[in-house]
């Protein structure tokens, strides 16, 4: 069993490779990572890099659901992949998936009950689900939508809902798949807000998304993908001003890719900002004309 | 009104919505809120009289009765109306057929190589009225009752969840095929297609829909089979039920046997005719 400072590590993959059935090439090519628990894992890459059959493989959907040729040494919370029971990882590890159109269960009549479907099928007790499903649907700001028809809502709508529904579970490993590609800005922020609540709660957060510039703000760790393998992974402050990120393909937050720009225009600012306010307090700096440094906050 | 007194009023809404699922799920009627099954029992056994019982007086009497369980059950309106039309569309054609076909004696009329006699008459009336008291229980039952409610009651009686899953899943998919094929065949029509227009257009426009209709929900049920087993649906401790069904009361268990004692002796009476 794989341990991090005394605990055991949330994932370890080592020389990973999958291949999905009927398919030639591998979805994932020699991947080899570490994921410590308690923290906002970020994965970054372009489209058909492999974050969303990472998610997959963490989550035991490959192989138990997706078949195909699985390769290397895959651990989750310090046990074999095959030796997880399906049923115990569903319990384990909550997963909201990129389609919010197929994440409605389509079988009842409000969003309330749709939220409240992972507690029925956990058998948690009436009263105790009724004060849970309360608690994330204020907490995700849902009050509107609660007697809504699940199968009546807009994508992003759904996309809230299949989120929340995770939520109430109160797992304390989640993967999650894109969960704002339908939202607009706002309704991200509030995504990303709910998920650093968890985070700071102590929970486990794997968390694929386009949206750097969000994940700049919240993430512990960037994992980047391309063509099937990792390409880089550590602090996200190290990786969003890597030049791995840009071999990658992926565009790096607007604030970092302005001082770069800077940077080559010999207007170097004073550290690579990632955030907003980390390029006020930079920019800010450089007006005042303070003598360059490192960024220490 | 104020935004605050508004927001209030809405905030005491959803708290009275929420605590809704703290008590019996109630449609607001004594006819729907009994338990499905003991429903189901009660309109089976009016098809079991109707079919049992020899003439037209118990088919008769059944399709009746029936209309005025619709009645008291406060869906009187829909259901007639599509009582009626069932009669009209299938129950008049059943009746003609068998009148002209079944033969007997005495002739009524002929026309061409149709004899129609007064036995046939006879015979058309009670097959068309048995198959209308029929499709009237099943009519009237999903009239009467929300099938979650009806997969509730079975659930509670140890079917499993999957089971039920699977049923009520069935009649979603019937409205999201409908959904998604009106989606493409707008994307068609967008694109220069002729959808309307007369019959033959119509169908010469909607058969090429077919395929991506039901490729796409079948490519959507892998997904939402992830989706499920995301919620916990495989897992092995007993689910628990956030609506709940009322306690199934004494006069309704009466009722019920009632019911099914008088199917027994309808078909009792079939076997043995005494009557």
């Amino acid at each position: 069993m794989r341990r991090c400072g005394g605990a055991v590590v949330l994932v370890s993959l080592h020389d990973v490779r999958f291949t999905y059935a009927f398919t030639e090439g591998p979805a994932l090519d020699g991947v080899t990572l570490e994921l410590e628990p308690g923290l906002l894992h970020g994965v970054v890459g372009m489209n058909a890099s492999g974050k969303s059959t990472l998610c997959a493989l963490i989550r035991g959907v490959v192989p138990h659901f997706h078949e195909g040729t699985l390769e290397g040494d895959v651990q989750v919370l310090g046990r074999d992949l095959s030796d997880w029971d399906p049923a115990d990882l569903s319990q384990t590890i909550g997963c909201v998936f990129d389609n919010p159109f197929t994440q409605i269960s389509g079988i009842k009549d409000t969003v309330f009950e749709e939220i409240a479907i992972g507690l029925e099928n956990l058998g948690v007790p009436r009263e105790a689900m009724i004060q849970r499903v309360k608690e994330v649907v204020e907490r995700l700001g849902l009050q509107a939508l609660i007697r809504k028809n699940p199968n009546e809502l807009s994508g992003g709508q759904r996309q809230k809902v299949a989120f929340a529904s995770i939520i109430a579970m109160d797992t304390d490993f989640i993967v999650i798949d894109e969960p704002t590609s339908q939202l607009d800005p706002e309704a991200s922020e509030e995504i990303f807000g709910v998920i650093d609540q968890l985070r700071r709660h102590g929970k486990s957060v794997v968390l694929v998304e386009h949206k750097i510039d969000l994940l700049a703000r919240y993430a512990d760790s960037i994992v980047v993908m391309k063509e099937g393998r990792v390409v880089m992974h550590g602090p996200t402050r190290d990786v969003l001003t890597s030049d791995a990120l840009l071999d990658a393909n992926v565009p790096p937050p607007e604030v970092t890719a302005l001082a770069r720009d800077l940077a080559d225009a010999g207007k170097e600012l004073p550290f690579m900002p990632i955030t907003r306010s980390e390029a006020y307090q930079a920019i800010s700096r450089r007006m005042e004309g303070r003598p360059r440094g490192h960024h220490t906050a | 009104m104020s935004a605050d007194q508004d927001r209030g009023g809405a905030a005491i809404r959803a708290e009275d919505f929420i605590d809704g699922f703290r008590r019996p799920a109630t449609q607001g009627n004594r006819v729907r809120d009994m338990n499905p099954i003991s429903v189901f029992l009660v309109l089976g056994s009016l098809a079991v009289i109707a079919v049992a019982v020899p003439g037209i007086v118990a088919p008769s009497t059944v399709c009746v009765v029936l209309v005025l369980i619709s009645l008291a059950g406060g869906v009187g309106r829909p259901f007639i109306g599509n009582f009626s039309r069932l009669f009209v569309a299938i129950g008049l054609l059943l009746f003609v057929l068998r009148s002209a076909f079944a033969g007997g004696t005495p002739v009524l009329f002929t026309i061409g190589a149709i004899t129609v006699s007064m036995e046939g008459v006879l015979e058309g009336l009670r097959f068309a009225l048995v198959v209308m008291a029929i499709s009237g229980t099943v009519t009237l039952y999903f009239a009467l009752i929300p099938i979650k409610y009806s997969m509730l009651a079975l659930e509670l009686k140890g079917v499993t969840p999957r089971a039920t899953y699977v049923l009520l899943a069935a009649f979603q998919a019937i409205t999201d095929l409908g959904k998604n094929a009106r989606v493409i065949m707008d994307a068609q029509k967008a694109r220069g297609i002729e959808t309307e227009g007369n019959f033959v257009q119509r169908v010469r426009a909607f058969v090429p829909v077919l395929a991506p209709v039901f490729l796409s929900a079948i490519a959507a049920t892998e997904e939402k089979a992830i989706a499920l087993d995301a919620r916990a649906f495989n897992s092995r401790v007993n689910h628990s039920h956030l609506v709940t069904l009322r306690p199934t009361p004494a006069w309704e268990v009466v009722f019920v046997a009632i019911a099914i004692l008088c199917a027994v002796v309808a078909c009792a009476g079939a076997v043995v005719p005494w009557y």
